[in-house]
């Protein structure tokens, strides 16, 4: 290594200065993820005062403007800065360690989808400053609604989506040629961690959905006008008196957005898979039908995107169809569910912070899943679409799905990215507050959405109301005190956090091989894999040598 | 533990039981209460889903608990192996067979449910009304067949048919038309007309609002009908259109309320929009007719298709009312 820090310019060596040029997997991992962390406070600050609005009737907290910019940066923010990026941050590290590969396929590209990513964000954020204010159509953007949108609000959210889908896209090849070609040897598709299928279906959907997105949003910047030099473009994709089609918007929309909610959650399901196996002493039950369940899970969420279309007037037949489709998915997903139950029969299960946070995971996205089924069911879905029972529907998925499988994650990989593990007893108090306010916050939405509360109204007049958006607002600062928690506990285990060796929790997967921060090459030599668990294999080689019958 | 099997079984089949029972007591748990067949047929839809949902929901939160509760670590050591169990073929179809036939049995359900839902039932009993909804940044404007105009609040006949059609201008952008009682929400959407309907049979006031963000009011685009006796909403419609040939009456009030006031406050107290309250363009009936057919700056062009009607009972309604501003 001496040899190698040699050629490193003088310039680059400096602190600041080495993470601003790093290409290395794990130190842009580390800043994914703490970039991230700071927009999900952002965000989630901007959800609280959503929430404060919302407690009363008739409340003035917030002017309709602000409401609507709100909510509608909170929304693009939480999916494209916030999960997205944490998950991409988690498989940055991760993927090159478990597969035993140095890094990931092209390091420099790596580097450039962190700072398109950064970039992205900074454009969105700072985009409240901008004439007009921040985008005020919802995350969304439905036309004529974001076409008509006076300002520059709108055409910065725009540019944001752009340099995000330029940036997923790039990390996503990384991903797909990292996995096919940088596996160690012996390390077949069936050997790899399940955390690994999870990351390849991720890339493959981004790469597949992507370039709808951008091409519904090139459509909505034309349409909204574009002065080019002496040039001023202004087309009528999505208007109605030119004789365009505002629905034609949410197709390109959704034909992404859809997808994007899988995304977001496979890879959550591969944290889990990873968590619940260690957790419970157990091999993940299941493997294959796991792993195929990935598969079919990406490629089912492919073809139903029009049952967030149920309520434009799509013919019958059609919506049929879009129901059927979207049933489906609850085969393989509930085959993943019975699955991680079964990995918990007679399993030897301790508590762990990593482990509450998958458990609690479980535990609330049976509820997301299973409201879910209302809303595949078209005529049930003309009564809950777009209401609080949806809002509640995708917190469900996304919040008690994704956030705490990264809250999973993040404390089971800690002691690997820093060598110190976050302290159990923050960490278990975070969990129970996060827990609580969740279901606090979320549940009484379901109610709401039921009892005629439609979503994204920035004040309410029915009394009636009040009692349950009280409860989910008290809910949502519980949740606020929760990650006030992980700050808190960020900030002592990096002063005082208990260093616990290479290997903290006698886990199955290759990174934990490697030392505790991994050195910059990862791994001096790495062991022939023959299974997918490659360090029981090594630990229970070790232990028929020494004779003993003790677990190491 | 054949017996704990036995007793886990049991608490399922009571819950599978005792869900509808308790779903039907309303307190958010299901729909506004239906007063139109197709909202009821949503409805039993919706309790019919929550039989399986609700098993479903205690069967695998039973079994996580279950197993937490049984096979946690107690003093066994640390990393001492569970059983080394890989898997089972046979669970694996089991459990993918099993949601299969209970989608089947709910898309069943729903497609038998259906043409109560979707159909209006046909005129064979003799009327059928049918009225044009558009929607419009903030407000709700209801055509009936012989040009009666209303604003937010929609007049109906008890007992009968009411078929909606349902848009929005060309120059506006999209609503959703929903009034929970009454059956599900259609989109309003600008260059197209979708279609639903509703039949109350008891008279009474049913209220909802616009469910599609439409921009800085969509929160105040609430909508109401009101169903009255068959021979009262004769008289009604009959009166409003005497009342708008005359160029009198309510509308003017409506379209205030509806139009104007949500923006700029009941009495022109301003709010998102200016103060009107002493205003002189409202003296002037030319300025306020160029002024809601073409919008300014911010302000939508709230009535860009009104009828001259429609302008003059605004105008004789603001001459006669001026706002006071408090």
């Amino acid at each position: 290594m001496a040899a190698r820090a040699e050629t490193v310019p003088a310039w680059q060596r400096g602190k600041v200065a080495s993470w601003l040029v790093t290409t290395d997997h794990k130190r842009i991992g580390i800043l994914y993820i703490s970039t991230a962390l700071v927009f999900f406070i952002l965000a989630g600050l901007m959800s609280l005062a959503v929430r404060l609005q919302l407690s009363q009737a008739n409340a003035e907290v917030l002017s309709p403007d602000r409401y609507n910019e709100l909510i509608t940066i909170h929304g693009t923010a939480m999916v494209f800065l916030v999960a997205v990026p944490l998950l991409a941050g988690l498989a940055n590290y991760l993927v090159p360690l478990m597969i035993g590969a140095r890094d990931v396929a092209f390091p420099r590209l790596n580097a450039l989808s962190y700072w398109l990513f950064f970039l992205g964000g900074a454009v969105l954020m700072l985009s409240f400053f901008a004439k007009g204010g921040a985008a005020q159509a919802g995350w969304t953007a439905y036309p004529p609604l974001s076409t008509q949108a006076p300002g520059n609000g709108q055409d910065l959210w725009i540019l944001s989506l752009h340099i995000l889908t330029a940036s997923s896209l790039a990390g996503a090849i990384n991903f797909i040629v990292t996995i096919h070609s940088l596996r160690t040897r012996g390390m077949t598709w069936t050997r790899m961690p399940l955390f690994v299928w999870s990351i390849e279906l991720y890339a493959w959907l981004l790469m597949a959905v992507l370039p709808t997105l951008a091409a519904g949003l090139t459509l909505l910047l034309l349409d909204r006008g574009l002065s080019i030099g002496p040039w001023d473009v202004q087309t009528n994709f999505f208007n109605p008196a030119e004789g365009g089609s505002p629905v034609l918007y949410q197709h390109a929309f959704w034909f992404f957005g859809h997808p994007e909610v899988y995304i977001i959650v496979l890879p959550a399901f591969g944290i889990i898979s990873e968590v619940l196996p260690v957790f419970a002493r157990k091999p993940v039950f299941g493997y294959k039908a796991i792993a195929f369940s990935t598969v079919a899970i990406g490629f089912f969420s492919m073809i139903v995107w029009a049952h967030h279309l149920f309520t434009v007037g799509l013919p019958i037949p059609l919506q049929a169809y879009f129901m059927i489709a979207s049933m489906i998915i609850a085969v393989p997903t509930g085959m993943k569910i019975f699955n991680w139950l079964a990995t918990l029969w007679r399993g030897n299960i301790s508590f762990d912070t990593p482990m509450l946070y998958a458990l609690g995971f479980l535990s609330v996205f049976v509820m997301g899943g299973l409201t879910g089924i209302y809303l595949a069911a078209f005529p049930i879905d003309w009564q809950v679409h777009d209401t609080y029972f949806v809002v509640a529907h995708f917190h469900y998925t996304l919040f008690g799905g994704a956030v705490f499988a990264i809250f999973a994650g993040l404390h089971y990989w800690w002691p690997k990215m820093f060598g110190r593990i976050l302290d159990e007893r923050l960490g278990k108090w975070q969990f129970w507050a996060l827990f609580v306010g969740f279901n606090l916050a979320f549940f009484p939405q379901h109610l709401l959405g039921l009892e005629g509360m439609p979503r994204r109204i920035y004040t309410y007049a029915d009394e009636s109301w009040e009692g349950y958006n009280l409860a989910s607002t008290i809910g949502s600062y519980v949740m606020g005190v929760a990650i006030l928690l992980f700050v808190v506990n960020v900030v002592k285990t990096s002063r005082s956090g208990a260093r616990v060796g290479n290997d903290p929790w006698q886990a199955d997967t290759l990174e934990w091989y490697t030392t505790s921060p991994p050195p910059p090459h990862n791994f001096d030599d790495v062991p022939y894999v023959t299974s997918a668990r490659p360090l029981y294999d090594l630990r229970r080689k070790l232990r028929e040598k020494s004779g003993s019958r003790e677990p190491l | 533990m054949r017996a704990k099997l036995f007793l886990i079984g049991g608490l399922l089949l009571a819950a599978a039981l005792t869900a509808p029972v308790a779903l039907a007591d309303n307190g958010g748990f299901t729909p506004v209460a239906p007063e139109s067949p197709n909202a009821e047929g949503i409805r039993d839809s919706y309790l019919f889903v929550s039989i399986f949902v609700f098993s479903i929901f205690v069967l695998v939160e039973g079994l996580l608990i279950a197993f937490i509760v049984r096979y946690r670590r107690r003093k066994r050591a640390r990393f001492e192996d569970g059983a080394p169990i890989h898997g089972a073929t046979k669970l694996e179809l089991l459990w993918s067979a099993f949601p299969v036939v209970i989608l089947f049995l709910i898309g069943a359900f729903v497609f038998i449910e259906l043409p109560g839902i979707k159909d209006v039932p046909s005129a064979a009993t003799g009327d059928q009304l049918e009225i044009r909804v558009t929607g419009r940044q903030y407000y709700w404007q209801y055509e009936y067949p012989n040009g009666v105009i209303a604003i937010d609040t929609m007049a109906a006949p008890a007992g009968v048919p009411v078929r909606l059609e349902v848009t929005s201008p060309d120059d506006d952008v999209i609503h959703s038309w929903w009034i929970p009682a009454l059956g599900g929400k259609i989109d309003a959407i600008p260059g197209t007309v979708n279609e639903t309907w509703f039949q109350a049979d008891t008279p009474g006031t049913y209220t909802g609002q616009c469910a599609e963000l439409c921009g800085l009011e969509h929160a105040r685009m609430l909508a109401s009908v009101e169903v009255l006796p068959e021979a009262e909403f004769a008289a009604w419609l009959e009166r409003r259109r005497a009342e708008q040939t005359a160029g009198s009456g309510e509308l003017g009030k409506e379209e205030w309320e509806g139009a104007c006031a949500k923006c700029h406050g009941l009495s022109g107290e301003g709010g998102i929009g200016p103060k009107l309250a002493g205003s002189i363009v409202l003296a002037d009936p030319e300025a306020v007719e160029n002024l809601v057919r073409n919008g300014r700056r911010t302000m939508p062009a709230v009535g860009s298709g009104w009828t001259s009607e429609q302008v003059e009972a605004l105008t004789a309604y603001l001459k006669e009312n001026p706002p006071s501003g408090s």
